[in-house]
């Protein structure tokens, strides 16, 4: 009798062990598909989330096999926008304050760009690279660029009088624009890659930005933006300049500013 | 993406009830979507909502649970909270376990999809997206796995109408919270098994039917006949024609849509047929051209001047950014204005993806 009780209680234990090790399994096993699941759920938004900055095509190549080496040759227009006397003004406030002016200046910038169809491709300290019809084809990339352009000088002159009411030193912007071709890709390091375009149409659009300061203008645009633009934009010719590593003088245009509608 | 991630602004339109939409609406899909009552003010959208869907346009080729996939993918590419609620409700009800959804939702990559159906909805979503425009090309892949070319029409289709959904829910920032609510209701699981019922006595097998030589005809009549066969062919047809005859809007405004929509979209089948439709408006070329290209001209009416650069918005976006563009234009028309350019943009967006089906023999 003790015996059969000995089996049946040597049984029981044996069954109790059993479905102990069952329950933490499952339990384990329900951990591991949540995590998994919360996984994929944040792999699912970082791709959304990237697709703002690169091709949804090219994030979900990347994802799937992993960062293409090949480029694409595209037709696109960019924006590069700088500010005047940053380095005096970054030496004369509190760091704090200048963070602060800074990122209420790119909150703005990135406003006015977006807003026109354009993607911010790189912050250079306080300068904006930005591309219009790089991620997508675009046919009316030229009009988009010189409307960003526009919005970006109307964003910074209200910014500008917030600023002044806060007796905060303001800010002075140049925008330089140019069309071509140019190569896009994921460009960078394995540590740090970006959606980019890389080619003569951003040295041209960096040099024509640097060249704003020379013309005493905020916004500048190249022939090549020029004949791609609604005719009904207003601008005025300057005289051709030398820009350094360009073979020949390049002539620009300022940006007047635009009768009602065309912003 | 995780449906409560995407920012959807309050909506800018006035719901307004009309018995008899609603009453055809509910003939058609045997309930009367939450989103009804704020397209009445133009009929024809209100109509096309429920006959350009698989209920109104039964499927001849492909079946309704692919489908149904279809909607859910394209919804969550082009973040249509409205619509991807419905199908996350609908695929719930049909018995889809809600892991599995959420597995779709989340990873469509990494997705237990057998092969041939993934290829379907892979196919379903680059017409979506028309980054670049699909092309037969493209459909290569399909037809490897098996798929005839009416059944790829018949896809294609299908990720069309729900683009032109999504595009109408989203552009017009219909509410969310009842569709939303729905979705996640825990009682959605055991009323799940009546629903279906319901549903299921509504999805028959249609008949591959012929157009008639009067629905040869028409603006848009290469795509329509380009889709001959299918029960969507004849549906497309009245609905092109009504929103075509509309009053709400000029045919010249409503062509000039089109062609805005094409232009952004690089069809070039579609911008030709909508040039031609701008020609018999009294438009010449000289005058067409600088419109297309900058979007803009003192050619074009307030109106028009409006409704241009609405258009080509509509192409791409988020749902954020195409919400604001529709809440700028409640200072340039009237409220009824707005409903009809929702739809018109809504359908162009459709249509000019829908190139593909041109080219496939």
């Amino acid at each position: 009798m003790t015996r059969a009780w000995l089996i049946a209680a040597g049984f029981a234990s044996v069954a109790v062990a059993l479905a102990a090790a069952l329950h933490r399994s499952r339990r384990s096993d329900r951990r591991a598909r949540a995590r998994l699941s919360a996984t994929a759920a944040e792999l699912e938004r970082l791709s959304h989330a990237f697709a703002r900055f690169a091709p949804m095509e090219l994030v979900e190549r990347v994802i799937a096999s992993g960062v293409p080496t090949s480029g694409e040759r595209k037709e696109v227009t960019v924006l590069f926008a700088d500010l005047f006397g940053f380095t005096p003004l970054s030496e004369s406030v509190d760091p704090s304050v200048l963070v602060r002016i800074l990122n209420g200046y790119f909150e703005r910038m990135a406003r006015a760009i977006t807003a026109h169809h354009g993607h911010i491709s790189t912050l250079i300290g306080d300068g904006i690279l930005a591309l219009f019809g790089a991620l997508e084809a675009n046919p009316w990339q030229t009009d988009d660029a010189l409307r960003s352009a526009l919005a970006m000088r109307a964003e910074l002159a209200s910014y500008n009088v917030e600023l002044a009411a806060a007796r905060l030193p303001t800010l002075r912007l140049g925008v330089g624009l140019h069309r071509g071709s140019g190569i896009a890709g994921l460009v960078g390091s394995p540590e740090l890659m970006q959606f980019t375009v890389v080619g003569t149409v951003v040295n041209v659009a960096a040099r024509v930005q640097a060249l704003t300061r020379e013309h005493d203008v905020d916004i500048l645009v190249t022939p090549a933006v020029q004949r791609a633009l609604d005719p009904r934009f207003a601008l005025r010719a300057l005289p051709a300049r030398e820009l350094k590593g360009i073979s020949e003088p390049v002539a620009t245009f300022a940006v007047l500013p635009q009768a009602a509608g065309l912003d | 993406m995780m449906l409560h991630d995407v920012e959807w602004d309050a909506c800018v339109l006035e719901p307004r009830h009309d018995r008899e939409l609603e009453s055809y609406v509910r003939r058609e899909l045997g309930s009367v979507p939450s989103a009804v009552p704020y397209f009445t003010a133009s009929p024809w959208l209100v109509r096309s909502m429920a006959s350009l869907s698989y209920y109104g346009a039964p499927l001849v080729y492909i079946d309704y649970p692919l489908a149904d996939l279809v909607g859910l993918v394209v919804s969550q590419d082009n973040s249509c909270r409205y619509c991807y609620g419905v199908q996350r409700t609908v695929m719930r009800v049909h018995g889809l376990p809600e892991a599995r959804i959420r597995q779709i939702e989340q990873n469509f990559l990494e997705a237990e999809i057998d092969p041939r159906t993934r290829l379907a909805l892979d196919f379903a979503r680059r017409i979506s997206r028309a980054a670049p425009l699909v092309t037969a090309n493209d459909a290569d892949a399909l037809r490897a796995a098996g798929w005839e070319t009416q059944a790829i029409k018949e896809l294609a289709y299908q990720s069309a109408y729900n683009v032109f959904m999504n595009r109408l829910m989203t552009t017009a920032a219909i509410p969310i919270a009842s569709v939303e609510r729905v979705a996640e209701h825990w009682a959605l699981g055991w009323l799940a098994p009546v629903v279906r019922l319901l549903m299921r006595r509504r999805w028959r097998r249609g008949a591959a039917a012929a157009l008639s030589p009067e629905q040869r005809g028409g603006p848009w009549s290469y795509l329509v006949c380009a889709l001959d066969g299918l029960t969507a062919a004849r549906a497309l047809r009245t609905a092109i024609d009504q929103m075509w005859e509309s009053p709400l809007l000029s045919q010249r405004a409503k062509a000039l849509v089109f062609a805005v929509v094409a232009r952004g979209l690089d069809s070039s089948v579609g911008e030709r047929e909508a040039k031609c439709l701008l020609e018999a408006t009294g438009l010449s070329a000289s005058e067409i051209e600088p419109i297309l290209t900058h979007l803009g001209s003192p050619a074009l009416d307030p109106v028009e001047a409006a409704i241009v650069p609405f258009a080509r918005g509509t192409i791409r976006g988020r749902p954020a950014q195409l919400q604001q563009r529709t809440r700028a234009l409640l200072e340039r028309l009237r409220p009824e204005q707005i409903v009809e350019t929702v739809g018109v943009c809504a359908l162009a967006n459709a249509l000019c993806r829908l190139d593909v089906v041109t080219q496939l023999e």
